[in-house]
């Protein structure tokens, strides 16, 4: 076990709930959902087999970012997102710049939306003619420059760090529905090696574009269904059918406890191990035994230093797709391996609630386990009503529960066969 | 500057597909002999006026790589992915190691392009059909890949971000500690370090570190056109370092690295990766005290940036600077792992290759290798090297037949 204790002092997420992670968990303990009806800009009505997700309204975007440099740049919305988010992290974490110069920056951002829009303009006139440079070079001033073909995907991370004014080490990280937990889980190991001792660490995506969604829905990724409506995403559910894709971006702020102690902060809790681990099964699939999940989790379990039987939440990755909750379900009875250890587990499934946030994923949900310890109450699985058989654990269905948390996990598991865990304490004085 | 551990790591083997082409031997004779992988730009998919020149993969190496990547894993790989994976099985093979085979516990950790779209081509006949008056007719187009399924889902796993990663565990049925990264320097740096922390703290006994990509795009080299990273004055040669220098080229590639812990790897002589340090802005790059034999850094062609580099370079008090950016061109995923390779050949070899095309340095005072392969005794080395966006990195390693304390 770590001799430095690593806290969250600080926290930001953009979900389709809002702006702001205070909103976010009261609605999820009422058992809310953002998931509403959704189709691509300019498809016709009903033309479109994804017809739900979880989209931020964006409408109230200037409202978070108007007088920040920000709102002047020529950004993609994931982008914008994720400033929002890192900027409440850091607002909330009572840091001054000047205290942040030296720290970390580590952001997942995933794939970038294509505009086939913008993809058009860089064409030539001629039908049968391929894109000439000419025309490219002329026309690529047309070209959004708030879209992702002007974008590196590094771009993120750069702007967070240009923005807060961080000279650590800038790191973006590329590890697809994983990312956001990498991320996390990186910036602790480096707080941990004595590297830094501050980090902002999250995510943001958002894959709601048309030729996006095409490609989940056409590699069976997205559910199509029609006949739940508003409550389609239900994990571990004999019903479910693929995810429901949400959009936004969460940060934490990430500190050594001896620091946050010397400015006064009060941690929302303690990250207390973080492991990954690879499938080496299917790009497109898990292995149906779970066997990466679950190296995953025991190797964040050995890094923390914490028992399996210490257990009391895990944060699932459950993503509602007939394979990774049946997959994930197996891996979890594989490390708490005594029956009696996972019957009493609390698992909490929070893409049931907001989407999947793809590569951001794992950064909403390492906040709502934050709080989970911090306040003993566990988020609810909502839209579960008739588990799979495969599906047999303690989900904590329909309605937030009040049970003391003092250890949990939260697993994020990636397209490509990538598997993160992180585990979280209750913050105590002592150790 | 990295922390320092009595636990010292080594490069125990290395691998890349290159311009200059396929495997290190390639790339060493290519640097030796000042033989350039840039050649004139031909893309099926675009044609260019201004951006004449690249260090494209040639198409043998590519059939070459192809053999080390089953055929059922293909259909999810960019060439970039697959040039990936034969690196990193040719650094396995020096490094005389077989994953699931040797009882060592591995960590793979992966370094892609910047920009990762699929490439404007895989659209062009679909947007072509769908075009209207103002720009796209979304309908014809929704109607078109939701009814045709004219797009190809695999499109989206090409262009994943992680695809690199997801590919080589397959490929090595890998099951480790991993981690994949983005942007040139800046992800080589985390990968090395991480991989660095891994071996340190004996969490796992060998690991891989690879980097890959292509900026072969239309967009990505309009991207890079507009960042001032290359010249679009139809240039076909790149020539860091020198006052006529006109900017940079892009080129592709893959690099791999295989590290270890020096106690593990006997007798022989090594090269071990004694240190690394960033920074945001090049002039507070922290370089160790001491002076060094060698230098490797790559330099940037264009000859403002490079003055300003040299002050930097000047600072290690180097007694030779070399750069194999001039063979290979810029390559967006690997940087600094091609770079690795390049010192360790020359530190193997104890003599240090010129700097192709190098006539005027732009800092005469600097001992620039120039002309021919100098013969000299190294032992202690750095590598710089420099994002487009400031961002800066510095490796130290040494050459040594026994582990030297830290």
């Amino acid at each position: 076990m770590s001799a430095t204790r690593i806290v969250i002092t600080g926290m930001g997420a953009v979900t389709g709930f809002g702006f702001e992670w205070q909103s976010m968990w009261k609605k999820m303990l009422r058992g809310e959902h953002c998931i509403r009806p959704w189709q691509p800009e300019g498809v016709e009505d009903g033309a479109f087999p994804v017809r739900y997700a979880a989209p931020v309204d964006s409408g109230l975007l200037p409202d978070y970012l108007q007088g920040h440099p920000a709102w002047q740049m020529p950004l993609e919305k994931r982008s914008r997102f994720g400033w929002v988010a890192a900027s409440q992290a850091v607002t909330d974490s009572g840091l001054h710049l000047a205290q942040l110069r030296e720290a970390a920056v580590l952001c997942a951002s995933g794939a970038p939306a294509h505009m086939l829009q913008d993809m058009l303009l860089t064409f030539s006139d001629e039908p049968h003619e391929t894109p000439a440079w000419r025309h490219l070079m002329g026309r690529v001033e047309q070209v959004n420059p708030a879209g992702s073909l002007c974008q590196s995907n590094d771009r993120l991370a750069r702007l967070i760090a240009d923005g807060i004014g961080c000279e650590g080490p800038v790191i973006n990280i590329s590890s697809a529905c994983a990312g956001a937990s990498q991320a996390i889980g990186n910036a602790f190991q480096m707080i941990r090696r004595g590297e830094v001792e501050v980090a902002i660490a999250g995510g943001a995506d958002s894959v709601l574009s048309l030729d996006t969604m095409t490609a989940l829905y056409l590699l069976g990724a997205a559910s199509s269904e029609q006949r739940w409506g508003t409550e389609l995403c239900r994990p571990f559910d004999r019903h479910r059918s693929g995810l429901i894709a949400g959009e936004g971006g969460a940060f934490v702020v990430l500190e050594t406890l001896e620091r946050a102690l010397a400015r006064g902060a009060i941690p929302y809790a303690e990250v207390l191990g973080f492991g990954s681990s690879l499938d080496g099964y299917k790009v497109t699939a898990p292995d149906p035994q779970g066997r990466g999940a679950a190296l995953a989790m025991q190797t964040a379990l050995h890094d923390a230093g914490i028992a399996p039987q210490q257990v009391d939440l895990i944060n699932a990755h459950g993503t509602s797709t007939p394979l990774n909750d049946a997959a994930e379900t197996l891996a979890i009875k594989a490390v708490f391996a005594e029956r009696e250890h996972y019957r009493r587990l609390a698992i909490s499934a929070n893409k049931s609630q907001f989407g999947h946030l793809i590569a951001a994923a794992g950064a909403p949900e390492f906040i709502v386990t934050a709080l989970a310890c911090r306040h003993d109450r566990i988020t609810p699985t909502i839209n579960l009503h008739d588990a799979d058989e495969l599906c047999d654990l303690d989900y904590c269905t329909h309605q937030a529960v009040n049970r003391r948390v003092d250890v949990a996990l939260s697993n994020s598991f990636g397209f490509g066969g990538l598997n993160t865990s992180l585990v979280l304490g209750k913050y105590r004085e002592h150790a | 500057m990295m922390r320092a551990s009595h636990t010292q790591v080594a490069i125990a083997g290395a691998g890349c597909v290159l311009p200059s082409g396929w495997g290190v031997e390639s790339f060493w004779s290519a640097v030796c002999e000042s033989r350039s992988g840039i050649a004139p730009l031909h893309s099926r998919q675009f044609h260019s006026e201004r951006v004449t020149a690249f260090g494209k993969i040639l198409d043998e190496d590519h059939q070459r790589s192809r053999q080390d990547l089953a055929q059922n894993l293909q259909r999810y790989c960019s060439p970039a992915v697959i040039w990936g994976v034969s690196a990193v099985r040719q650094a396995l093979a020096e490094a005389n190691l077989a994953p699931g085979q040797d009882g060592l516990r591995y960590g793979l950790y992966c370094c892609q392009g910047g920009f990762t779209h699929p490439s404007l081509a895989s659209y062009g006949e679909l947007l072509h059909e769908c075009r209207g008056g103002e720009g796209a007719d979304m309908r014809l187009l929704a109607r078109r890949i939701l009814q045709e399924r004219v797009q190809d889902p695999f499109l989206v796993l090409k262009g994943l971000s992680n695809i690199l990663l997801g590919v080589v565990s397959l490929a090595l049925k890998l099951e480790c500690e991993c981690n994949a990264y983005m942007q040139g320097v800046s992800g080589n740096l985390a990968a090395l370090r991480e991989a660095c922390a891994a071996l340190q703290s004996r969490r796992i006994d060998a690991a891989i570190i690879v980097g890959s990509g292509s900026e072969l795009d239309a967009l990505a080299l309009g991207a890079l056109v507009q960042a001032g990273v290359i010249n679009a004055d139809g240039s076909q040669t790149l020539r860091p370092f020198d006052v006529q220098g006109t900017g940079g080229i892009a080129g592709e590639g893959a690099a791999a690295l295989i590290l270890r812990r020096r106690e593990d790897l006997g007798d022989a002589p090594q090269t071990c990766l004694l240190g690394m340090t960033a920074h945001v802005d090049l002039d507070a790059l922290n370089l160790p005290d001491k002076q060094v034999d060698l230098l490797v850094c790559a330099g940037s062609g264009d000859p403002r940036k490079d003055r300003q580099l040299s002050q930097t370079l000047a600072r290690a008090g180097a007694a030779h600077i070399t750069s194999g950016l001039p063979v290979t061109g810029i390559l967006s995923a690997a940087p600094s792992l091609v770079d690795l390779i390049l010192a360790r050949g020359a530190l193997q070899a104890q003599s240090v290759p010129p700097i192709l095309g190098l006539q005027r340095p732009v800092a005469a005072h600097l001992p620039f290798v120039m002309d021919a392969s100098r013969s000299a005794i190294l032992r202690d080395c750095l590598v710089i090297n420099r994002d487009d966006n400031g961002f800066s990195a510095c490796y130290q390693l040494q050459y040594s037949a026994q582990a030297a304390s830290a």
